[in-house]
């Protein structure tokens, strides 16, 4: 069987940086089977994880681009000099980690989703903060966030072929 | 007049720079460490219920904000005039021990362990974190498990890593689970083992840095650390006290009703960070030290079995207190040791699975003050609230503050001793970096990456020409 990760991360006070995040915790509800982590930020301690999985999935939110669409790279273990492991980790940079300190890295692909507004956005009647992030995405960040919890399921079934 | 700017300082957690101030025969006559980033939550935070204060407080620093949740909930207590349940205690104490641990396993191995593993003069290419993950695997999957472990008590705690929610004025919000108990402590024997481990590799490894132990901000200073009846090491309840190079204490007793007494701030010109010194002697002889060196200097003894061990060897670098400041690397292992330990011995109290767990109240008084001894070192929250609960003021003195006059100190001690001449080396360059790094500073690390950017230094000339520059 394919051990799957799957990785949304961004901030939810950040208006569309949520939307990778999001599109994480839609997804439980799609693939129950799948683990999934949300989190704010990548950090080095997921290295481990990572190199138990077959096949991983980062989910991300994009500045640059057409707001509402969305990309697909394949991801190879990689990390610059200043790496400092500290604030800013890459997927790259953990599938690194995953390869030289635990002797695998999983195949993985960045889904990233073209935000269009990433200033905190007070959203009206909103329960929670989740519920708050999603109220606060731009239509834009909402059209990307359905075509990621759309894509997510057929790229999986279409692993390996096509990783 | 020649200046070398290191700007930014890599590997610490925020951002500044260094200027090192050369003569015209190329000597160092001057250097200074600049904290670049304003922080305003002295300011922001006034007006606001003061409930709010340690989930606003938390937000100071994404490394420590269990240290100000702890010590604003502490400062909270205190306007409550409350005293907190014991297993609420309890269950603080294990937070600022997992805290501790996950932060100084950071200091040691993601950022510092480039210089001990790969050396000072190594090509930055090569000594950074990847380099020694490279090169030293089990040394990195030891500081990843042992940062994980620390994160994953607050996580199982607080219901979070960053910024967890669950302590609160009076307490903590929910009681601890018996699964939640098991699963730490069955992790603990591991961070036992990489603890032990990495002091060991460490000791070794001194007898190589002579010269950084000799001229790393080794100076006779005072020292400030929490102290309680028992002379043991103490973390979240006490009182403060100074103590001299010769071990002497200076002042002692000191509460959150007189620490202003003890302890003045004083602005500089170009830093925005204040330098904190003891008043009675003024700022010029006023200079102390705050953190693990502090600490492991002011008790007697740690109060669990293996710290003891390596506490009594520790002793033996000095005759008096220890001095240099590069063995805050090495107080910075014996305090993770202790705190795996004393969190074991608490998980084991019967008390620890108890449900009373807050106690609730309203203000009490206007004036709070929370003393809580962070990873870096003492740490002060003190409110003034009006009739209403509101803050009408606050003063927080974290522990950088305390230390910003020996890290000075130390950047020029360290300048004069490796920079000679007008050609620049990395590796003289790196050891001035290296010396603010085994400070451990946290200038507020909430905003930005320091490791991503490049570092740019410039030697320039009396008339201002540029003689040499180093990029990175």
């Amino acid at each position: 069987m394919v051990r799957v990760l799957i990785v949304g991360y961004g901030n939810p006070l950040r208006g569309d940086d949520a939307l990778g995040l999001l599109a994480a915790e839609q997804l439980r509800m799609l693939l129950p089977d799948v683990e999934i982590l949300t989190c704010q930020q990548l950090a080095p301690e997921m290295a481990a994880t990572l190199a138990e999985c077959d096949a991983a999935i980062f989910l991300d939110a994009a500045a640059t681009g057409s707001p509402g669409t969305v990309a697909v790279t394949r991801l190879v273990p990689q990390s610059s000099s200043a790496a400092s492991l500290t604030h800013h980790v890459t997927p790259q940079t953990l599938l690194e980690l995953a390869q030289t300190l635990y002797g695998h890295a999983p195949r993985a692909l960045l889904v990233t989703g073209v935000g269009a507004s990433f200033v905190p956005q007070q959203a009206e009647n909103s329960t929670g903060p989740s519920q708050e992030a999603e109220a606060a995405l731009t239509p834009a960040a909402r059209a990307a966030l359905e075509k990621i919890c759309r894509l997510v399921p057929e790229l999986l079934r279409d692993f390996p072929a096509l990783w | 007049m020649p200046t070398i700017i290191i700007d930014p300082v890599t590997r610490i957690e925020g951002h500044s720079k260094i200027t090192i101030r050369l003569d015209d025969e190329g000597q160092v006559q001057d250097a200074r460490f600049h904290v670049t980033q304003v922080r305003g939550f002295e300011k922001l935070c006034e007006g606001r219920p003061f409930t709010e204060m340690p989930a606003l407080m938390a937000r100071i620093c994404g490394i420590c904000p269990t240290s100000h949740l702890l010590a604003s909930s502490k400062a909270c207590d205190d306007i409550m005039a409350v005293r907190i349940p014991e297993t609420a205690e309890k269950l603080r104490r294990i937070m600022n021990l997992a805290q501790i641990t996950q932060s100084h396993a950071l200091s040691f191995f993601y950022l510092s362990s480039p210089d001990f593993l790969l050396g000072m003069d190594a090509d930055p290419e090569e000594r950074n974190i990847m380099g020694m993950v490279r090169k030293y695997p089990q040394m990195a999957r030891d500081g990843i498990k042992l940062r994980q472990f620390g994160q994953r008590v607050l996580e199982m705690l607080g219901g979070k890593r960053v910024h967890p929610g669950w302590i609160v004025p009076g307490g903590v919000s929910h009681p601890l689970q018996a699964a939640q108990r098991d699963a730490i402590l069955a992790e603990i024997p591991e961070a036992i083992r990489i603890t032990r481990a990495a002091l060991q590799w460490f000791k070794g490894q001194i007898e190589n840095f002579r010269a950084e132990v000799r001229s790393f901000a080794n100076f006779p200073s005072m020292f400030l650390a929490m102290a309680n009846d028992t002379n043991e090491f103490s973390a979240y309840n006490g009182w403060l006290r100074f103590i001299d190079a010769n071990l002497n204490i200076v002042a002692d007793h000191i509460t959150g009703t007189d620490y202003l007494n003890y302890i003045g701030e004083s602005c500089n010109d170009d830093s925005y960070l204040k330098s904190t010194y003891y008043k009675p002697f003024g700022l010029k002889d006023g200079v102390y030290r705050v953190g693990p060196l502090a600490r492991l200097n002011m008790c007697q003894n740690a109060g669990t079995p293996q710290a003891d061990e390596e506490l009594a060897e520790f002793r033996e670098l000095e005759r008096h207190s220890v001095l240099s400041s590069f063995y805050y690397h090495y107080a910075r292992l014996i305090e993770i040791l202790f705190s795996v330990e004393r969190m074991q011995t608490l998980l084991h109290d019967p008390e620890i699975l108890g449900q009373n767990v807050r106690a609730h109240a309203t203000p009490n008084q206007y004036e709070g003050v929370g003393i809580l001894e962070a990873p870096r070192g003492t740490l002060i929250h003190h409110y003034r609230i009006d009739q209403n609960g509101l803050i009408e003021s606050a003063n927080m003195i974290i522990a950088t503050g305390h230390n910003n006059l020996a890290i000075n100190h130390g950047v020029l001690q360290v300048a004069r001793q490796f920079i000679k001449g007008k050609k620049l080396e990395q590796g003289m360059l790196n050891r001035v970096e290296a010396v603010v790094r085994a400070f451990d500073p946290c200038l507020s690390c909430s905003t930005h990456a320091a490791g991503m950017m490049p570092l740019d230094i410039q030697l320039l000339d009396a008339d201002g020409s540029m003689v040499d520059r180093l990029l990175r």
